[in-house]
């Protein structure tokens, strides 16, 4: 076990899970001392018959404030400052944010708005802006990945700028999540796929980068390894209720490892190919994964190596030598990569340039790579990867994930 | 009702003044670094102009505060946040931690990690000064201990380490 000097572990979000806890939603908001619930989603969650469901669940015992679903998947400032409108125009009190990382964050930035009464979230940017505690928040995810609703942080785009800005404050972590099996039953295989690989890849990294302590590391472990027995079941029988909330739980514990801990270069490169390009979360996360744990290797390559037991089991894990066991935690990952791949019909992307929009289209060029990896020096992520990372490295690694080449490690700029 | 005595943290004097003299000198460092080494430059353009960066100790400092003119001119604007401007703030706990980052026993990436620096303001341009104060460094420091200090010692030519070296402690000693 791997004991740094110091360490910190915050997680004060209540956490409410199984595969009826939403009806429970009426009695939290009462002990939040809350009324008129904004309730935030998209119109896939919508579509989904999701909001149906939150709604009957809750609408006997609460007034419902206002929802609105129009959050879309990449949402920015102008989306935020539009519904601190409807909040207040509806005199709401609280937030009930449903739906995936972008509604989660957005429903972050609005708390900040609201909260502190400004027009300006750019006032907020950055790390610990906030000083006091906000509105009453409750997070329901309906993708087992982001884990959103356990992290201090929120991500939200700037389309006009093409960045993404980084919030951060203790106090935009939600009073409560709700983690109920019925949210993410209708996921499709895909999103299933790429959702649950971003939750992978925080557990990944939480583990090998600097901040990893044993609290966060107990939480790393058990989510990869929840993930990892099920996630291709899930795709393959997507109605297995059990294996979704199972998908789910991980997300939350993969969130509460990377909260504290938080995570490297394949979170400053996804960030920055999200920005760029429009590129989703989770199929930067999976496409980035290995190429992470190749750029860092020759610095935490036992703790890479310790990967292999939840993620492959004890006997996989037994019959390797122990001097093999990083480069097989790599080639498991690309394999798992490789088998969504398949299960999913080709959609679930293994580099950069098999991302196509709906369209057909090739969404990342390599004329965006200049962007990208300038973006990158810039991302907060970057501290915490135990290599250093600059703009050449970020070529590097972009150069070798287009076409899915494993990264030539001999490459990596190291100590001089 | 019983009386409270109000307790103070003491000054510790001889730890103030060794801070006190490496960020004054730092801080001149970097206003000489960002003219003679152009990746230091390219780092200063990155930042806005009329933007003003403040690493400082809490609770009594010192602070090192540098920043740019509204002509883009990089300047060391001395060793007190008063009545300035900051845009920025990297923020060291207290003088204990300070002197574990000032004297290069951790560096200033697991100093970040151990909470023992903090960050308030913008986060690319946090990026940006710590690339800065690293490569500042890196020319002011033997590598030996240059080491201790960075996340990556740079694979920077003889010539460019010696010659800027040089430059930077003589300019930056005799502050043109």
């Amino acid at each position: 076990m791997y004991l740094p000097e110091y360490c910190e572990f915050l997680s004060p979000v209540q956490i409410a899970s199984g595969h009826h806890v939403l009806e429970k939603i009426p009695g939290f908001l009462k002990a939040l001392n809350a009324k008129r619930p904004l309730i935030l989603a998209d119109k896939g969650v919508t579509a989904a018959g999701l909001i149906g469901i939150v709604e009957d669940a809750i609408k006997d015992n609460v007034q419902i404030g206002a929802i609105d679903d129009d959050v879309p998947p990449d949402s920015d400032l102008k989306v935020v400052s539009r519904l601190s409108d409807v909040y207040r125009k509806n005199n709401c009190d609280a937030i009930i944010a449903v739906g995936g990382g972008s509604v989660l964050d957005t429903a972050k930035g609005l708390n900040i708005l609201v909260s502190e009464d400004a027009d300006n979230l750019m006032e907020f940017a950055g790390a610990n802006k906030l000083k006091r505690p906000l509105k009453p928040f409750i997070a329901i995810p309906t993708t087992a990945g982001t884990g959103s609703e356990l992290t201090m942080a929120a991500v939200i785009a700037d389309h006009d700028n093409f960045i993404k800005i980084l919030f951060g404050s203790r106090f935009l972590l939600p009073d409560i999540a709700i983690i109920d099996s019925r949210m993410t039953l209708t996921l499709p295989a895909f999103f299933t796929a790429a959702t649950a690989m971003d939750a992978m890849t925080h557990a990944v990294e939480s583990y090998i980068c600097l901040q990893k302590n044993p609290l966060s590391d107990a939480h790393a472990l058990s989510a990869i390894s929840l993930i990892s027995k099920n996630l291709l079941n899930v795709i393959r029988k997507p109605d297995d209720q059990e294996g979704r909330l199972l998908l789910a739980k991980a997300a939350t514990l993969a969130g509460m490892a990377f909260s504290n801990s938080t995570v490297g270069i394949v979170h400053t490169l996804g960030h920055s190919v999200g920005g760029v390009c429009g590129v989703p979360h989770g199929t930067c996360m999976s496409i980035f994964l290995p190429y992470g744990l190749e750029y860092n290797y020759h610095l935490v390559n036992p703790f890479i190596a310790e990967l292999l037991f939840p993620l492959a089991g004890p006997e996989v894990y037994a019959d390797t030598p122990e001097n093999k066991r990083a480069e097989k935690t790599i080639e498991y990952i690309r394999q798992l990569n490789q088998d969504l791949h398949d299960a999913t019909g080709g959609r679930h992307a293994r580099f950069l340039s098999e991302i196509l929009n709906r369209d057909g289209e090739q969404m990342v060029k390599k004329s965006h790579f200049d962007a990208i990896a300038r973006i990158s020096i810039g991302d907060g992520t970057k501290f915490y990867n135990p290599e250093e990372i600059d703009y050449d490295d970020s070529m590097l690694v972009l150069e070798a994930s287009w076409d899915g080449r494993p990264l030539n490690r001999n490459l990596v700029k190291k100590n001089a | 009702m019983g009386e409270y005595k109000t307790y103070r943290p003491k000054r510790k004097i001889l730890k103030w003044l060794y801070l006190y003299v490496f960020m004054w000198f730092t801080g001149r460092a970097i206003k000489i670094a960002a003219k003679v080494d152009d990746e230091v430059k390219k780092e200063f353009d990155s930042i806005p102009n009329n933007f003003n960066v403040a690493l400082e100790v809490l609770p009594y400092g010192p602070a090192l505060v540098v920043g740019k003119t509204e002509d883009g001119k990089v300047q060391y604007l001395g060793s007190s946040t008063k009545d300035k401007k900051i845009d920025l703030r990297m923020i060291v706990h207290n003088i204990e931690n300070a002197m574990q980052l000032f004297t290069f026993q951790e560096s200033t990436a697991i100093s970040f990690m151990r909470n023992r620096l903090y960050l308030d303001g913008e986060i690319p341009y946090a990026a940006a000064f710590v690339r800065v104060f690293d490569a500042v460094e890196v020319y002011l420091l033997p590598k030996i201990i240059a080491k201790l200090a960075v996340k990556r010692y740079p694979a920077w030519s003889l010539i460019r380490k010696l010659s800027g070296r040089v430059k930077i402690y003589l300019r930056a000693g005799i502050g043109v």
